[in-house]
């Protein structure tokens, strides 16, 4: 949202394609999001902290995580993830040079590993569950289930608004250079990997 | 409410005229969603108030049944008497609607939606439709909230603080879905909350008018903007403990549950550390308002406006690392709760250089005490009151004899009464010209004033005592007690003023709506403000400014005496065009 | 002004450097190459380096304005006061 009318001592009108920045030097749809992602962070730290609180800081008995989850299944799904953010970040750069068969190359691509997890994670719970692993069993069932069950509605969400996105591209929305919402919505594809990393790590392998 | 479309005739040729349904229902215009916020707050603060008079009547005269009790039924209030448990759901209730769905959408949802477009020049917020679920979202959450009042096996009694394992018991409480629907209600307006400071954190930083620096920003822009980054990292965590609650009740986790491995003590660590952040937000945003309306009451420019603004930053940076303080009770660590006493002393200071400065604001001013002067005047009062009763709750030793006492009741809404509510008066009476073209009527409002402002303190001061002496929070009977019983009169005394305290709104109530079919006025500027927000009709068109206004100089330039006027707009260049900084 | 006006990294060399720590921390975890206490701080070292890996080139935070990654940062230690302030609680406990 630029003010940059022909006024006084008002910054240089831009080129359409090239957001305006604010006080932090970055455009409003961008700002916008890193704002969400910081309370994020804080929903997650609420999540991941009892978690940490509960392990760590009580007396209780905790079973080893690589004997009780599927921690090799995991592990590819934790790749897959990885490079379904590779892809997002692919695509970004393709929106920002205008590679439309690129865009959407790397947009499908990214929808298509993110569908994957979930699905994966989706099967696992299955089994899991099966095996009378529940949300009641101990605090290992409570704290595995709300931590991940949230990373994964967080990734469904976005993998819901990628595909969105993706339908968009193919509408030629971003073409001409418009990079932005393409940059915005893969900041928040890259935050649920890297939440990932951190729980796959201290959940499965810990 | 008038139509729009003869001002947004003028240089807004993008914008296409909206059906009803889009314009004043689905709208993403932030005045709207700012005054739909305003009217589902003001239903639910009836609401919450009617609770709280069902309390009283309990208090002032146990065992009576209640007038029109029959009509809440036999299972809550057999022959009209309110049950035991039906009490305790009316005390967490009350405290709920209040907090959650009338004084947080009160003070954020309307007035940072309604005000910070217009203060910093801009046409809307950063994501006008972002900004419609936000107000959207708390109809689910409000639903959930009302449901909770008469679900089976009981309304929620666990307090508002929903202390675990009480609240995720049912074995204890008796109440089941009740909780549920709490914990629903609450999350869902915790993702509204966290939508809507979003939006307000990034408008102001990103879409401030050409020569809007920060340090011309109106304290009450500054206020909603560090309250909206309170928000954003609070709400969160209240969110991420009640969907723990949530699970605990539903899906058998053990989270907060000892027979599990579970820590009541986390529920309490996790949601105060979210709570007193939240009673910043309760704050914050109304000592913006008052720091406005004082500047312009006194016609004079706010005293230390530079230190207001560090002292807001100070209050909201100190305020995260007092949270224990409404635990020293609990069990927890004491090594921990002397830390939280040292930073809780400590936050009075920035406090109490705002209430100096606005004191030295009005000094010597050329005081008019109109009425949301007198509503800014009285919150200061009132606030101090209620913050000095706070410094004794922040030493450890004495909050072991006051805690759950009423005297803590007594702290609470000289705070947020006091000090919120006054404030919210002060803003709807301010602002509603702005709102709706029409003044509220002068005379009424006054008597609104005085006639609450004796009744609350009537009601709530003799809390004081009460707590002093010894009487427990959210207890139904007193007279259980045989050191309560010579307490009785004065629990009368309070309930009888709490009446009056409610009958007192009517003629708010009355001046609100009655205003809205006066004819409309042609004074743009009827309180000679100089925020940009009084240099457009009322109400302002959609999309706000016709062209971004040139902010020339800070907002509190009152009584120049190189003006001709006692006020001067912050678009209006100083005389002999000097710059301020 | 805009992100993408500097030299974009390699974003495929990022990835291999991905894959590769998460191989790493596969094999310490699963073949329990250290004790215990060394293995959870070699781990959460793996991780950790992988997360700002993700953040600094994915997300760009190596090339934006620092303005905007010290205000990202700042809220960060509330995280960590919340977490060690509820552990020193339980610490107490037997």
């Amino acid at each position: 949202m630029a003010h940059a009318a022909a006024m006084p001592d008002a910054a240089p009108a831009v080129p359409a394609h090239q957001p305006s920045a604010g006080t932090l030097g970055v455009y409003t749809q961008k700002l916008g999001m890193w704002v969400f992602l910081t309370s994020e962070v804080m929903f997650f730290t609420a999540l991941i902290g009892s978690y940490v609180i509960l392990r760590w800081g009580t007396a209780t008995e905790w079973p080893d995580p690589t004997k009780t989850l599927a921690v090799g299944i995991t592990a590819v799904n934790t790749f897959i993830l990885i490079c379904s953010s590779v892809s997002m970040v692919k695509a970004y750069a393709a929106a920002v040079h205008d590679d439309q068969p690129g865009l959407k190359k790397w947009l499908l691509t990214t929808v298509v590993g993110g569908a994957t997890f979930v699905g994966i994670q989706f099967m696992e719970y299955r089994n899991l569950l099966h095996e009378g692993f529940r949300p009641s069993s101990g605090l290992f069932g409570s704290t595995f289930y709300v931590m991940t069950g949230f990373h994964g509605f967080h990734v469904t969400c976005g993998v819901i608004s990628m595909a969105y996105v993706t339908l968009r591209a193919f509408q030629g929305k971003y073409a001409g250079g418009k990079y932005e919402g393409i940059e915005t919505i893969g900041l928040y594809w890259h935050f649920v990997d890297l939440v990932w990393i951190i729980l796959f790590t201290i959940v499965y392998l810990i | 409410m008038t139509a729009t479309t003869a001002q947004a005739s003028h240089g807004h040729a993008h914008h296409e005229e909206l059906p009803f349904i889009r314009k004043y229902v689905f709208s993403s215009d932030h005045k709207i969603i700012a005054i739909q916020f305003m009217f589902l707050s003001l239903l639910f603060l009836l609401l919450g108030g009617l609770l709280a008079m069902a309390v009283r009547w309990q208090l002032g005269f146990p065992g009576q049944p209640l007038p029109f009790g029959r009509l809440l039924g036999e299972g809550v209030a057999p022959s009209g008497v309110i049950a035991p448990k039906f009490y305790l759901g009316l005390v967490t209730m009350h405290a709920t609607y209040m907090i959650f769905f009338a004084i947080m959408p009160l003070l954020v949802g309307t007035f940072a939606n309604y005000l910070i477009p217009l203060k910093i020049g801009a046409p809307d917020m950063a994501f006008p439709r972002l900004n419609m679920w936000s107000f959207w979202l708390m109809i689910p959450a409000g639903t959930f909230a009302l449901l909770s009042l008469y679900a089976e096996g009981g309304s929620p009694a666990a307090g508002w603080t929903g202390y675990a394992p009480l609240s995720n018991t049912p074995v204890y409480s008796g109440v089941s879905t009740g909780q549920i629907y709490w914990c629903l209600g609450i999350a869902v307006f915790a993702l509204s909350s966290l939508l809507g400071s979003v939006n307000y954190i990034t408008t102001v930083i990103n879409l401030r008018a050409p020569g809007m620096h920060w340090f011309r920003l109106p304290l009450s822009v500054w206020a909603l903007f560090i309250t909206a980054i309170l928000a954003v990292l609070a709400v969160p965590i209240l969110a991420g403990a009640i969907i723990m609650l949530l699970f605990d009740q539903v899906l058998g986790t053990h989270f907060y549950l000892p027979s599990g491995g579970g820590q009541p003590l986390l529920w309490q660590h996790l949601f105060w550390f979210f709570g007193h952040p939240e009673v910043y937000i309760l704050i914050l945003p109304a000592m913006g308002i008052v720091s406005d309306i004082i500047a312009n009451g006194s016609r004079k420019p706010i005293f230390g406006y530079h230190s207001m603004v560090y002292a807001l930053c100070t209050i909201a940076f100190l305020g995260w690392v007092v949270w224990g303080h409404h635990m020293f009770q609990s069990g927890m660590n004491p090594t921990l709760g002397t830390t939280f006493m040292a930073s809780t002393i400590l936050i009075a200071v920035p406090t109490a250089i705002k209430v100096f400065n606005w004191m030295g604001t009005m000094w010597r001013g050329n005081l008019q005490l109109h009425v949301p002067m007198l509503n800014a005047i009285g919150f200061v009062a009132m606030f101090v009151i209620g913050g000095l009763s706070g410094i004794f709750m922040a030493s450890a030793p004495v909050d072991m004899y006051i805690h759950d006492t009423y005297f803590i009741v007594a702290h609470i809404h000289y705070v947020l009464f006091g000090g919120s509510l006054f404030a919210i008066f002060a803003g709807i009476y301010f602002w509603y010209p702005k709102m709706f073209g029409r003044q509220m009527d002068e005379t009424l409002g006054k008597w609104h004033f005085w006639l609450t402002f004796v009744t609350y303190n009537a009601t709530f001061f003799p809390m004081h005592i009460l707590g002093v002496a010894g009487h427990m929070r959210r207890i139904y009977d007193p007279n259980t007690y045989e050191f309560l019983r010579p307490l009785q009169s004065l629990n009368t005394f309070i309930s009888v003023s709490a009446f009056l305290l409610l009958g007192s709104q009517l003629p708010f109530m009355w001046n609100f709506v009655r205003s809205l079919a006066r004819p409309k006025m042609t004074d743009i500027n009827p309180w000679r403000d100089n925020g940009l927000e009084w240099t457009l009709p009322s109400p302002p068109p959609h999309g706000n400014y016709a062209t971004p206004p040139i902010v020339l100089h800070g907002p509190y330039e009152y009584s120049r005496p190189d003006t001709a006027e006692d006020f001067l707009p912050q678009d209006q260049p100083l005389p002999a065009h000097q710059e301020t900084r | 002004m805009p992100a993408a006006e500097h030299k974009h990294p390699n974003y495929i060399a990022i990835w291999i450097y991905l894959a590769l720590l998460t191989a790493a921390e596969l094999t310490v975890a699963l073949l329990k190459l250290l004790p215990r206490n060394w293995l959870v701080i070699a781990l959460l070292f793996l991780a950790v380096w992988k997360a700002l890996l993700v953040a600094l080139y994915f997300m760009h935070l190596k090339f934006e304005p620092r303005r905007l990654v010290v205000t990202i940062i700042a809220p960060l230690p509330l995280a960590v006061i919340l977490i060690l302030a509820i552990l020193t609680e339980f610490a107490k406990q037997p």
